[in-house]
């Protein structure tokens, strides 16, 4: 492998080992501005909540019911390593089908 | 920046999607020319690194949170349509599997994070590189990139008021300054230095990986 991958792939592994900050720091926060859940907003008067048209297997990158800091933040772990896993399998999958494509023609 | 689904009106999506798919072809169809044996680790890398910098939220003083994105970064080291593809699959896979990001929102958020967010951020740096060097530049860029692309996204949701009664329920005058205020104030800083301290990184120790090829408009080789 080269070097600089090697290298990378070392600093992807530190910020795995630290992601859970990324929920920890806003434990007590609400969401990011336009993604709640609902809104219930009394001084403009809105009581709302969006249409949910999909369940994700791991919603808000945690197993449902891992509710203690501790829980989310294995969750928060397992998220990570699955979707980083997932996102480089997805990019060398179209690699390997722009390639696939290419040949063909 | 990920719009939940149940915020934006069919029209609205409907119309992001329409965007998205000739940027997507076009990204897709320059990668399959261009993509190279060193580029292609470098892009499935990149790629993880914007769905791991999008884990890291912060809190934002009115209440929210804000997070980076890394488009300009991987604009910068692989060019603009490889970026599109980067940051695409980072939000396909956190709208399928996390519920971050709607799925019917899915063609907005792509047109925000992974479309104006990166090519904004490789044509200021190309701008400014010249004149001020590459880390100065690319601070620059991610800091304006990310708030451009947060002012898109607050667009999309503040018109809804307007055109699509029962979906996003604040208008323009809430949402542009909601969002300004979290990406100006917070997530244009950090883009800015985590970008500006790969790019000074790679500039002293690796010069060679910031001139892998570029897969960008008007870049024939």
């Amino acid at each position: 492998m080269e070097s600089w991958l090697k290298k990378t792939l070392t600093v992807i592994a530190i910020f795995v080992a630290i992601v859970p900050l990324g929920i920890l720091g806003t434990w007590n926060c609400g969401d990011a501005w336009g993604e709640w859940g609902e809104v219930q907003d009394t001084a403009h008067g809105i009581n709302w909540a969006p249409q949910a048209y999909f369940g994700a297997p791991l919603p808000d990158y945690n197993v449902e019911g891992w509710d203690s800091m501790l829980m989310a933040s294995v969750g928060y772990w397992i998220s990570a390593i699955i979707g980083i896993a997932l996102t480089m399998l997805v990019i060398l999958g179209i690699v390997k089908a722009l390639e696939i494509a290419r040949e063909g023609k | 920046m990920h719009i939940p689904d149940g915020y934006l009106g069919p029209a609205t999506c409907a119309v992001m999607f329409a965007v998205m798919i000739p940027v997507w072809y076009f990204a897709f169809k320059r990668a399959g020319e261009k993509l190279g044996p060193k580029e292609v680790p470098m892009l499935a890398v990149l790629s993880a690194v914007s769905f791991l910098v999008m884990m890291f939220n912060w809190p934002v003083p009115d209440g929210t949170t804000a997070h980076m994105v890394g488009g300009t970064l991987i604009a910068i080291i692989l060019g603009p349509w490889a970026a599109v593809i980067a940051v695409t699959v980072a939000l396909v896979i956190q709208a399928f599997f996390f519920g971050d990001g709607g799925i019917t929102a899915l063609g907005a958020n792509c047109f925000n994070m992974a479309f104006v967010l990166p090519f904004a951020g490789y044509y200021i740096y190309r701008a400014l590189e010249g004149r001020m060097g590459k880390i100065a530049s690319s601070a620059i860029a991610a800091y304006i990139a990310i708030n451009i692309a947060a002012i898109f996204a607050a667009i999309e949701f503040g018109v809804q008021p307007y055109i699509a009664p029962g979906y996003c329920p604040y208008g323009l005058n809430l949402s542009i300054p909601a969002m300004s205020l979290a990406h100006l104030a917070t997530a244009g800083p950090v883009a800015a230095v985590v970008t500006a301290a790969v790019v000074g990184y790679l500039e002293k120790s690796r010069p060679d990986l910031l001139e892998l090829k570029k897969i960008a408009p008007g870049v024939t080789e």
